[in-house]
């Protein structure tokens, strides 16, 4: 994005002749549906990083007994925007982000290298959940997100009820069924599809999203849980059950806002976390699996499964 | 819903300065309540569930999903959900154990259909395609069993375990349950079909709401609410493989009129009791979806209307 782009970002409405308007964005304009969005998501100062940070507990449900409190866990998400216009769509962004996950001990709060799994009995190297990149992938028409379609028609749409004075959104999930990268090539006759649900809320005060001289939110709070197959390093094979993760986190103003396990960790093993990834950058998402797939596959070359 | 009291390690990333000096300024008698003090803790606690105005009522709502998860399908999105709970507090005073409160509560929960958002009254079970009739959630009681105070029965000082970042205050928790189910039989530890279910909740306010000691509730709250149980028994599945999945977001709304019109409605046509919390001195043992939906069938097994 060039400097012109950055300029009409963050200028928004103002170069149009009701300059009153750039105060207070609009839910129903698609265009400042879009920097609402930018502001939640990430922030209007192009390629600037919002840092996310959620944490919680991650249990076991299995059939007839009692769901087990495996984990603490430690999350955060660091996000840029590239910010971009369109003379049919509008104004519109991508963003691009590097996501980690740590697992913790429950009673101890120390990040964990090996567990002995409750079930097998078996100790197992844990694998972190550090997907480099979680970017919006572009290739099926979705992103880019822009304000309008090609043919003129509003796209964006702002999704979210007021409540006390705040937006709240969620309510809903993200249903994942497809196939698992760790399975072989039947598994619509098998199994072992991947198979997991992920929902999350949010809220933030009304004010703060629609201020047209903000480039970004400053308080926001939200909600993520996920319900999913066993994870893969865990070693559960075929075994019944699932496992649930619920969390609660907010944006933070920076990096150094985070909690001393996090910063640390990240520093330690995987420093490239610090930052979210270039503006352009176009290699496909990581998810858990993928990445555990290449840590298989290397143990497995290296001879230390 | 329950207000759930798991403990958590309190993480605590950023001072109570910000709010302290909104204190300062103001000039008033107004002071911040600490929440390392169990005196205080016990207050903000009670702020997190009701009013610390004895008999004030507080209402929540809360709106969502409900999903299917079924080994080797994907989940499939059955309900939206709509809930409401209404409830008060009473206060209590111990010269060993200091200050501590209890809350009486009723609640509904409405099943609805996914596409077009109204309140179901049957439905087509899409595994055994039979028709059941649905049974929303109304629980009366769901109470406290009894008071929580700033030092428990041996001393333990109450902790308040929440995230404080900022002016940001942050509170969850999960209840894992597993207990015997009111529906199956008297064998359960040797045939299975205990009840099973998560219930997490997750709480969002602001420090200079809850730890300014001259609110006595507070202006702002937002909550998720999510749950993980075996099938709702209406549904009928039988022993089938499977759980269910609910996802809500929402909070308080400005007392009983302050809830939407659709589910005051629903309240007044079939409910009519839920525009109140039970009485204060509420002692009956508390509701659950098993144990009434239980209640309705036993009833009309007796009135020979069930099959």
């Amino acid at each position: 994005m060039n400097s012109l782009h950055k300029f009409l970002a963050v200028a928004g409405c103002a170069l149009l002749p009701m300059v009153v308007s750039a105060e207070t964005l609009d839910p129903d304009d698609p265009n400042d549906v879009i920097k609402m969005q930018i502001k939640q998501n990430c922030t209007l100062e192009e390629g600037k990083d919002t840092i996310y940070w959620w944490s919680g507990k991650m249990y076991s449900r299995r059939p007839g007994e009692r769901d087990r409190h495996l984990f603490n866990v430690q999350c955060m998400n660091v996000r840029a925007c590239d910010i971009l216009e369109d003379p049919k769509k509008g104004m519109g962004y991508r963003s691009v982000s590097r996501e980690v996950m740590f697992y913790l001990d429950p009673e101890t709060n120390e990040v964990v290298d090996t567990w002995v799994n409750p079930w097998t009995g078996e100790e197992v190297k844990v694998i972190q959940v550090a997907n480099d990149p979680v970017n919006m992938q572009l290739g099926d028409g979705r992103f880019p997100a822009y304000a309008y379609n090609d043919d003129g028609t509003p796209r964006a749409r702002f999704s979210a009820f007021e409540m006390g004075g705040m937006y709240l959104n969620g309510g809903s999930a993200a249903r994942l069924f497809y196939d698992n990268p760790l399975a072989g090539d039947y598994q619509a006759y098998v199994g072992g599809t991947y198979h997991a649900m992920e929902f999350g809320t949010g809220a933030t005060p009304i004010d703060d999203l629609l201020d047209g001289n903000a480039d970004h939110v400053k308080d926001r709070v939200i909600s993520w849980a996920r319900v999913s197959k066993f994870l893969p390093w865990m070693k559960m094979g075929d075994r019944d059950g699932v496992v649930i993760f619920h969390t609660a986190g907010l944006r933070l103003a920076g990096f150094e806002d985070l909690p001393d396990v996090v910063k640390d960790e990240i520093r330690e093993n995987y420093p490239q976390y610090e930052t979210a990834p270039p503006l352009d950058d176009m290699r496909p998402n990581e998810t858990s699996w993928t990445v555990t797939k290449r840590a298989i596959d290397t143990w497995r070359e290296e001879g230390t499964e | 819903m329950k207000r759930l009291t798991v403990c958590r390690a309190r993480h605590v990333m950023a001072s109570l300065a910000v709010a302290a000096l909104v204190f300062a300024a103001s000039g008033s008698d107004a002071r911040m309540l600490d929440p390392d003090n169990p005196d205080d803790a016990i207050l903000a606690a009670q702020k997190m569930n009701c009013s610390l105005k004895e008999g004030e009522h507080i209402v929540y709502w809360w709106q969502g999903s409900a999903y299917s998860r079924v080994p080797g399908e994907r989940d499939r999105h059955l309900f939206n959900v709509e809930g409401m709970n209404i409830r008060q507090c009473k206060n209590f005073e111990d010269a060993e154990r200091g200050h501590g409160f209890r809350s009486v509560s009723r609640e509904i929960l409405l099943y609805l259909d996914p596409e077009t958002d109204e309140i179901l009254r049957t439905w087509t079970n899409p595994w055994t395609n039979e028709e059941v009739e649905v049974m929303h959630v109304a629980n009366d009681p769901v109470n406290m069993r009894r008071p929580m105070y700033a030092r428990s029965a041996d001393g333990k000082p109450y902790k308040f375990d929440a995230v404080i970042v900022g002016n940001r205050v942050l509170e969850g928790g999960e209840a894992p349950l597993f207990y015997k189910n009111p529906l199956a039989g008297d064998y359960q530890d040797y045939v299975g079909n205990m009840y099973h279910a998560m219930e997490a909740l997750n709480s969002y306010t602001y420090a200079d709401d809850v730890f300014d000691s001259e609110k006595d509730k507070l202006d702002s709250y937002v909550l998720s609410w999510a749950r993980f149980s075996e099938w709702l028994p209406w549904m009928k599945m039988g022993g089938r493989t499977g759980m269910m999945i609910f996802s809500t977001v929402g909070g308080r709304v400005d007392g009983y009129e302050g809830l939407p019109e659709r589910i005051k409605d629903e309240i007044q046509a079939n409910y009519p009791i839920y525009d109140e919390p039970p009485p204060l001195d509420d002692d009956r043992p508390n509701v659950t979806s098993w144990s009434y939906f239980k209640e309705m069938i036993d009833a009309r097994a007796a009135e020979g209307g069930m099959n």
